[in-house]
């Protein structure tokens, strides 16, 4: 997982890559580099973070082609050597990229006559295309024949000496092409040159892109062939962080804008009806026998949150799988299964296995993502989209709500074309959902409360979060986003589940949150709070009933039915983020982590 | 006077206490007026203005106003933020930017709607003459509520706040100066806190005054402010009859509307917002974002804010409803004169028919009598007949 970006035109190359870095950073951090482009190649890279790349750049270039990497490691640890670009011995050309390439091990006893300088499977790809060179080919040729040899997914770029182009080939791996004013981009999404253009062109698996000074050439098994611009309609601003501290805080209160756009257009109180712009026929849906939800991540929490409502409201099987351990089995009716693939990005590789294998058994694909032209789309039969607008925090926040929201409208339609949810339950539940963005900004209103909480708990052993039924899932996602920000021990249980075991690791100093709400069976959770408080546990509960019980904190939550778990979901990111904050933790970017995983 | 860059400052972390309930969750600045922030029509003035380096000074309730404006990039500007933790008065606010600020710098109240032109003038003026200081003055119908200010020979000779008796002019302070910084700075410094332990940046002027001159620029455009409650809804209809909003209006009904409601063309709804069969949007009405207006409702000269929901049926009249609040069905606001006591002063304003605080829930059948004001998340039991305060967090039960 990293990112790579490529300028050629009418600017100085060096400010456009760094600054295209910097807003790529959220997918690697843990090395970065540049190759400037002119008769000979110029590259710095460096171990750690943008900024410490930066404090080795020059002020000013005069190179007006270039090209950027930052880097989140899968082979060789983060170094200097490690980083990209990797170049040929003769420093004559030079690569970043993308993904994995599977084959490097024998790619590399091929090349054994050239000197390796990293443990990377990238730095083949130079020595590949150099020997291409050396046989004679043109700069062109030489590019596709070295991706001919390389197994695997990618998305490479490639700047030479002396040639004033830059090269590009994607498979598996995302890969935009920017048109501006100034010059042409190249970006593993559109955030890299966003500030320059919103024109963008997608490549396709396979193409081959030369750009020069005249523009963007595409090569499609061989061929030139005409590509398509297109306009994107997000806007830079939506990705900065505005007085903020953190991306992540900022995209916690941009929750009840973004689910404003979620449910708008969608959702006919009056009538108990949705419009989301899909086509499932209503008899197939009556003959559906199964809905299957493959997600990673947060977006796994946001399925199992969904789950439980298609099975109670649409009266549907439902399971849901973590992609990555997903397999068509054999005794179910393709025909009569639908494959839902949720992911943020749309560019997740477990996930994008894990629907390729789905469309291959014959069952119909639907896709709910956040990101227009992510290669998901371009995979699936249908796809609804979130729209919570651009998330760059690695903790995702704003996506998990308005996922939530979006697989509840798929409920409701699938309910209502099923004959199993009757209008007027419906009409409840599309109220609740429209009560959504009002009843969270209730919550951000609350902030004060949740950071006094958080300096009481900051320094427990370990968070234990728990709640039944759609409490679960909150209780799993609250569990996640403290252990990604803060990395203090926490984990989500069914409240049920705490007697069978984990209860054991209960003390006076392991805080446990519950979720107390309407959809979470809060009647059946209390005697689980009980049992945890006499083992002097303190007891942080969100409850829709406030007269409920003595617990050591109380969080209101306003009365929204089956969303009111969701609306919990809001304090426990607040929580995280308060607790990770106290603690100094580099909140947007934590450790070890990337915002898209597109490795498998 | 400078070649360097102005940068305007926006002051905005004021409360706005007289407006509550509405002021309880937002800062005065952020209350909408047709679907915008009071601060986004000042925002927009500076912007159209040609200035494009901005300092909103913020305090309470400060997310809001950053979760709003961002990095400014929706405008094409920079946007920084200051932050007043306490709030110290005018001047104090000013001085939190000074960190921030490097030359001349513009100042303007961010809750009043102003015009782009008086941006521009005192700007220009303050560029052509050699003068530290630059404000714009106006002429009111009611010069003692301001600071009202004597001319000599078109030179600035006094300014007196609020002053008692007759008032010794018809003009008075605009609220939109230009400063060198150093100046102004400098007379900030060496103010004491006035009886209510606050620094005023009209007692810096005053400080000004006494070392030098401040030119004034006449202006006599456009110039809103709403200081009490029932004023929504005068400023609403004043933009709204000015037309500027009808750039994005849009109206969305929900998916297959089967009878079209009927939209006043003086009515503004935002995007998100949707209207159920039958109902009736007047005139002076504005619907914010993902607000639900029932079947047969019937609204007129009122802001809905957004998340409301208006219940089937309803009647609403000159009337505000907080956020995410809920009108029951059937509920009634006939609207009327009346009497309503703020802060211990008694106000009778002229068709006002109340205030929903945000959150608060009216059940169905409800008659709210003119000018009362329901909390922040109060609720009222079916079928009762409320009048006068309904304290935050306060149930009303029939009887």
């Amino acid at each position: 997982m990293c990112g790579i970006i490529g300028y050629l035109g009418d600017d100085e190359a060096l400010s456009v890559v760094t600054a295209g870095l910097a807003n790529l950073e959220y997918r690697g951090y843990d090395s970065a580099g540049v190759a400037l482009g002119d008769t000979e190649l110029t590259v710095y890279k460096r171990a750690g973070e943008v900024d410490a790349l930066t404090e080795i750049l020059p002020e000013s270039t005069s190179h007006t082609r270039g090209i950027g990497h930052t880097r989140w490691s899968t082979h060789g640890p983060p170094t200097d050597a490690n980083a990209h670009p990797h170049t040929d011995e003769a420093g004559r050309v030079a690569v970043v990229h993308n993904g994995i390439i599977e084959n490097y091990e024998q790619l590399r006893e091929r090349l054994s006559d050239r000197t390796f300088t990293s443990e990377t499977d990238t730095e083949v790809i130079p020595h590949l295309i150099a020997a291409e060179l050396d046989a004679g080919k043109s700069p062109k040729e030489a590019v596709k024949a070295a991706a001919a040899q390389l197994e695997g997914s990618y998305a490479i770029v490639v700047t030479i000496a002396g040639v004033d182009s830059l090269f590009a080939i994607r498979e598996g791996s995302p890969l935009i092409i920017g048109h501006a004013e100034n010059g042409t981009f190249l970006g593993s999404d559109v955030t890299a040159f966003l500030d320059h253009t919103q024109q963008v062109t997608y490549l396709a698996d396979g193409d081959l892109a030369v750009i020069d000074r005249d523009g963007l050439s595409v090569y499609r098994n061989g061929e030139l062939v005409d590509v398509a611009v297109e306009e994107l309609d997000w806007e830079a601003d939506a990705a900065e962080k505005g007085g903020y501290d953190h991306y992540m805080r900022k995209e916690i209160h941009e929750q009840p804008r973004a689910l404003r756009q979620t449910i708008s257009g969608r959702l006919d109180t009056d009538r108990g009806r949705v419009a989301l712009d899909i086509d499932l026929p209503t008899e197939y849906l009556e003959s559906l026998e199964e809905i299957q939800l493959v997600a990673c991540g947060t977006s796994y929490y946001a399925s199992v949150y969904a789950a439980d409502l298609f099975e109670s409201l649409a009266d549907v099987r439902t399971t849901v799988e973590v992609a990555s351990e997903y397999e068509f089995s054999t005794n179910r009716d393709p025909w009569r299964t639908l494959v839902v693939a949720v992911t943020q990005s749309g560019e997740t590789a477990d996930t994008l296995s894990a629907i390729r294998t789905a469309a291959r058994a014959g069952a119909r694909t639907l896709a709910v993502t956040n990101t227009l032209g992510s290669t998901i789309t371009r995979e699936v039969d249908d796809t609804v989209f979130i729209r919570a607008g651009p998330e760059i925090g690695v903790a995702a926040t704003k996506t998990f709500a308005s996922q939530v929201a979006t697989l509840a409208l798929l409920v409701v339609l699938v309910g209502r074309k099923r004959g199993a949810l009757s209008s007027e339950r419906a009409t409840s539940v599309l109220d609740s959902l429209r009560g959504l963005p009002g009843a969270v900004q209730q919550i951000l209103d609350r902030e004060d409360t949740v950071l006094e909480t958080a300096e009481t708990y900051a320094d427990s052993d370990a968070f234990f979060f728990i709640g039944r039924r759609l409490g679960r899932a909150v209780s799993l996602e609250g569990a996640l986003k403290l252990k990604e920000i803060s990395y203090d021990h926490a984990e989500g249980f069914p409240a049920g589940e705490l007697k069978h075991g984990p209860l054991a690791l209960v003390t006076e100093n392991t805080p446990v949150l519950a979720v107390l709400t309407d959809g979470a069976r809060p009647e059946a959770t209390l005697p689980n709070v009980r049992e945890v408080q006499a083992r002097d546990a303190p007891v942080i509960g969100a409850v829709s009933d406030t007269e409920a019980s003595a617990l050591d904190v109380t969080f209101p939550v306003p009365d929204l039915g089956v969303m009111e778990p969701l609306v919990t979901n809001v304090y426990w990111q607040l929580f995280a983020y308060h607790v990770a904050n106290l603690k100094g933790r580099s909140i947007d970017k934590p450790r070890n982590l990337a915002k898209s995983v597109t490795v498998e | 006077m400078s070649e360097q860059e102005v940068t305007a400052v926006i002051l905005a972390a004021g409360e706005g206490r007289r407006l509550a309930p509405l002021t309880n969750r937002r800062p005065k600045p952020m209350l909408p007026v047709a679907n915008k922030p009071l601060l986004e029509y000042v925002v927009d003035a500076v912007v159209a203005a040609g200035i494009d380096r901005l300092v909103l000074v913020v305090g309470y309730q400060r997310d809001r106003i950053q979760t709003h404006f961002g990095d400014g990039d929706e405008w094409n500007v920079e946007i920084q933020y200051a932050v007043q933790k306490k709030q110290l008065g005018t001047a104090h606010a000013l001085e939190q930017a000074k960190s921030v600020i490097d030359g001349p710098l513009l100042v303007l109240n961010g809750d009043r709607i102003i015009d782009p032109t008086v941006v521009e003038e005192v700007h220009a003026e303050f560029t052509e003459t050699a003068d530290p200081a630059v404000m714009a003055i106006r002429r009111s119908s009611d010069p003692s509520s301001y600071g009202v200010v004597t001319l000599e020979d078109r030179a600035i000779t006094d300014i007196v706040e609020k002053p008692v008796g007759d008032s010794p002019s018809q003009l008075i302070n605009a609220g939109v100066y230009a400063f060198e910084s150093e100046a102004i700075f400098d007379a900030i410094d060496t103010l004491s806190p006035g009886p209510d332990g606050e620094y005023q940046l009209t007692d810096a002027l005053t400080v000004l005054l006494a070392d030098g001159s401040i030119t004034p620029v006449r202006y006599d455009g456009r110039w809103l402010d709403v200081s009490h409650l029932w004023d929504l809804l005068t400023v609403t209809g004043r933009i709204l009859d000015s037309s500027e909003t009808a750039d994005d209006t849009g109206v969305s009904t929900g998916p297959e509307q089967p009878t079209t409601p009927i939209i006043n063309e003086n009515a503004y709804l935002s995007e998100t917002a949707t209207v159920g069969a039958n109902a009736v949007i007047g005139r002076g009405t504005v619907v914010g974002e993902n607000a639900h207006i029932g079947p047969n409702v019937t609204i007129e000269r009122s802001v809905i804010f957004p998340d409301a929901r208006i219940g089937a049926g309803a009647v609403l009249r000159d009337c505000i409803v907080g956020a995410n609040a809920r009108v029951g069905d059937n509920a009634t606001v006939p609207s009327g004169d009346s009497t309503v006591v703020i802060d211990g002063t008694a106000y009778h304003p002229t068709g006002f028919g109340g205030v929903f605080g945000d959150n608060a829930s009216v059940g169905g059948g409800v008659t709210v009598e003119p000018g009362t004001l329901i909390g922040d998340t109060a609720t009222v039991a079916p079928g009762v007949t409320v009048g006068g305060l309904i304290a935050d967090f306060e149930t009303v039960r029939r009887g």
